[in-house]
């Protein structure tokens, strides 16, 4: 799962991102404002961990711009105003939560958890199409109750493709989704994670849509 | 009024008790005048009725009084005179009325009025001599009967005053009351108040001469409210600032507890340690200001060494910024560099210092050239300091902000408190020293130009 983080002091920003990083997240790190609006606006990121008071352009102001380019991803304040008043500001600006510093590292990202199932229209953390069963708690899939050797890069792609169930992704939102930045992706890398993946699930669960993606069918006809 | 009302502390009881006995007294002593002078003109009126009796029954002849046998006169009248007489020639009492005793009624022997006393019965007697100078007429009350006339006459005064005085009571008592009702609702008004009520007392309905105080009191709940909000924002700031770094040391300590590796979890450690360092700096900051925002503008004058300080916070400065002795260059002007006395103590001299100093050093990058200068200002008898960085410098808008508690210019990669810029304020204001910043015009950044006189110092 790809979180932008938006964080102007050094010492919580780099904790924040080596803490979801252990908790199975690609994050990538903005320290102002106008970043943090420049990266949602690209629609990348499945969720978003946003401090108010930003360099350059407020927090507040962030959600406010990149809610009227009717951009959806679910962004989580984190902040050390714990005004009533802001909170509701917070909200009403278009954030889907909000935490007061200091924060539990479990608690964060079990709420980043919770935002994108959310966002996903999801009531349970366990996503399930047909017999496969993905658990984003324990990073694991199961077939047919059984744990298949599914993770890294493959974990992620069979989670992008199975929280947007349905619809069709082209290879480029799949790399958006996937990667956080400073990695060199080779062009074929995510024929090639498809590829390993096919291998581990029961036949035709991915389909290859010609000239445009891959899909992930809410019911799999097996 | 007060020295004996002492424990009455309601104006509305000290009011009525002072009109009420003031009242009561005067009329006590409206009642006594009324009764030694109503006392003396019945007495007199009653004592011409005596004189006026005798003086008719002394042109009778001696033989006309002994046949005299009076019968007593009926009763006409309830206050009507109990008057008799006694008739004496010689010492053989010749004529009396029915009711007058056979004894004396008073002295024989001399003309006018006199008492006497009778079987324990007091008269008023008048004697006067008749034709004959051997009789004697006696003509006499009893003390009963001009008693009596005098109390009915009292009673007729008093009793209209007493009715009176328990109607003016209640007179008094309403109007005391009613006059001392805007001020009982005053004090009803700021007994109810909420303890954080800063709204203003209306003055609309109070006396005027309650109004000053209502006035005044308004100026202290205006200039507390201003002190209290002052107050609350510091110590949101305050929370505000410590959530921060406390955060990071929370997030890092769970990074270094899920850690996969011991390099991971060295780094997260080291990371920790610089957010403790942060919270200790922030909180040392927080405790300088506090003491200094509690000496409340009274420091003593006190001077210190200038130039002892400015080693001191050079060596320090080199443990946090490397290369400071490339980058800060100190001169003092020659002239004046025998007695370099700061106007403060050390301890804030260093504050001060190293403040400016550290600001200088942070804000103008890692290459950033720092230069202070100690020298006579242009103006005799005065000492100038001035610190110049080769940084971005501040605007205007930024400018004016410094010194405002936790104001940190964002997007700088910098993490101080925030709280330097009011120390050094606060201190300058507490020593008399005047503090200038403007853009330097020789190195481009922040120009800081402390000035104090010399003298003083």
């Amino acid at each position: 799962m790809r979180v932008l983080l938006a964080e102007d002091d050094d010492l919580l920003g780099s904790g924040i991102r080596a803490g979801l990083k252990q908790q199975g997240f690609q994050v990538d790190w903005v320290r102002d404002g106008q970043a943090a609006e420049y990266e949602l606006a690209t629609g990348a990121y499945l969720v978003a961990v946003l401090d108010l008071g930003l360099p350059r352009q407020d927090g507040i102001q962030a959600i406010q711009a990149v809610r009227q380019q009717k951009v959806k991803t679910p962004i989580l304040v984190l902040t050390a105003r714990d005004a009533i008043s802001a909170r509701i500001e917070g909200l009403d600006a278009g954030a889907d939560d909000y935490i007061i510093k200091p924060v539990d590292l479990h608690e964060l990202a079990a709420r980043l958890r919770a935002l994108v199932r959310r966002s996903h229209g999801q009531t349970s953390n366990l996503l399930r199409v047909g017999p496969i069963e993905l658990d984003p708690l324990a990073c694991q899939v199961r077939v047919d109750g059984v744990v298949a050797d599914i993770c890294g890069r493959e974990y992620e792609l069979l989670h992008t493709l199975m929280l947007n169930a349905g619809r069709t992704l082209s290879r480029t939102q799949m790399e958006e989704r996937l990667y956080d930045w400073g990695h060199e992706i080779s062009s074929n890398a995510i024929e090639v994670h498809i590829h390993h993946l096919r291998r581990k699930l029961p036949p035709g669960t991915i389909e290859t849509v010609r000239g445009v993606g891959y899909i992930i069918h809410k019911q799999v006809a097996l | 009024m007060t020295r004996w009302l002492p424990q009455v502390r309601s104006l509305q009881s000290r009011l009525l008790f002072s009109v009420m006995g003031l009242s009561v007294l005067v009329w006590l002593v409206t009642i006594l005048a009324t009764w030694s002078d109503t006392e003396h003109e019945v007495g007199e009126l009653l004592d011409a009725h005596l004189s006026q009796a005798a003086s008719l029954l002394v042109t009778l002849p001696l033989e006309e009084l002994s046949r005299l046998r009076l019968q007593e006169s009926p009763n006409l009248h309830e206050y009507q005179p109990k008057v008799v007489f006694q008739a004496w020639h010689l010492d053989e009492l010749v004529a009396k009325s029915v009711t007058a005793p056979r004894m004396p009624l008073g002295n024989r022997q001399t003309v006018g009025f006199s008492t006497g006393e009778i079987e324990g019965e007091h008269w008023r007697v008048f004697a006067a001599k008749g034709n004959d100078p051997h009789v004697m007429i006696l003509v006499g009350e009893k003390d009963v009967a001009r008693t009596d006339v005098i109390y009915a006459s009292l009673r007729s005064v008093i009793w209209p005053v007493s009715l009176a005085l328990p109607l003016m009571a209640l007179g008094v008592w309403l109007a005391v009351r009613h006059a001392v009702k805007p001020l009982k609702e005053l004090g009803q008004t700021v007994a109810h108040r909420r303890a954080d009520d800063d709204s203003p007392l209306p003055d609309g309905n109070v006396p005027s001469e309650a109004k000053p105080l209502v006035q005044e009191l308004n100026r202290l709940f205006e200039r507390s409210a201003r002190l209290l909000a002052s107050e609350r924002r510091f110590t949101a700031d305050a929370a505000h600032e410590l959530r921060t770094p406390i955060a990071a040391i929370r997030i890092q300590t769970q990074v270094a507890q899920g850690a996969q590796d011991d390099a991971e979890r060295e780094d997260a450690f080291r990371q920790t340690l610089l957010g403790c360092d942060r919270a200790a700096h922030l909180v040392d900051q927080l405790l300088q200001l506090a003491r200094l925002e509690a000496n409340g503008g009274t420091t003593e004058p006190a001077t210190s060494d200038l130039r002892a300080s400015l080693e001191r916070v050079q060596q320090e400065l080199k443990a946090t910024h490397p290369n400071t002795d490339r980058r800060l260059r100190v001169e003092v002007d020659a002239p004046i560099s025998t007695q370099l006395a700061s106007p403060m103590p050390q301890g804030l001299t260093h504050a001060v210092l190293r403040n400016l100093l550290d600001n200088a050093l942070r804000y103008s990058g890692p290459t950033g050239q720092v230069q202070l200068k100690v020298h006579s200002c242009p103006q005799q008898e005065r000492l100038c300091l001035t610190v110049e960085d080769s940084g971005p410098g501040l605007t205007e808008a930024q400018l004016a902000q410094l010194g405002e508690r936790f104001f940190r210019v964002l997007g700088s990669g910098q993490s101080g408190s925030g709280l330097g810029w009011s120390i050094v304020r606060r201190v300058a204001t507490l020593h008399h020293i005047t503090v200038d910043t403007d853009r330097s015009p020789r190195m481009g950044g922040l120009r800081v130009r402390l000035e104090w006189n010399h003298h003083r110092a």
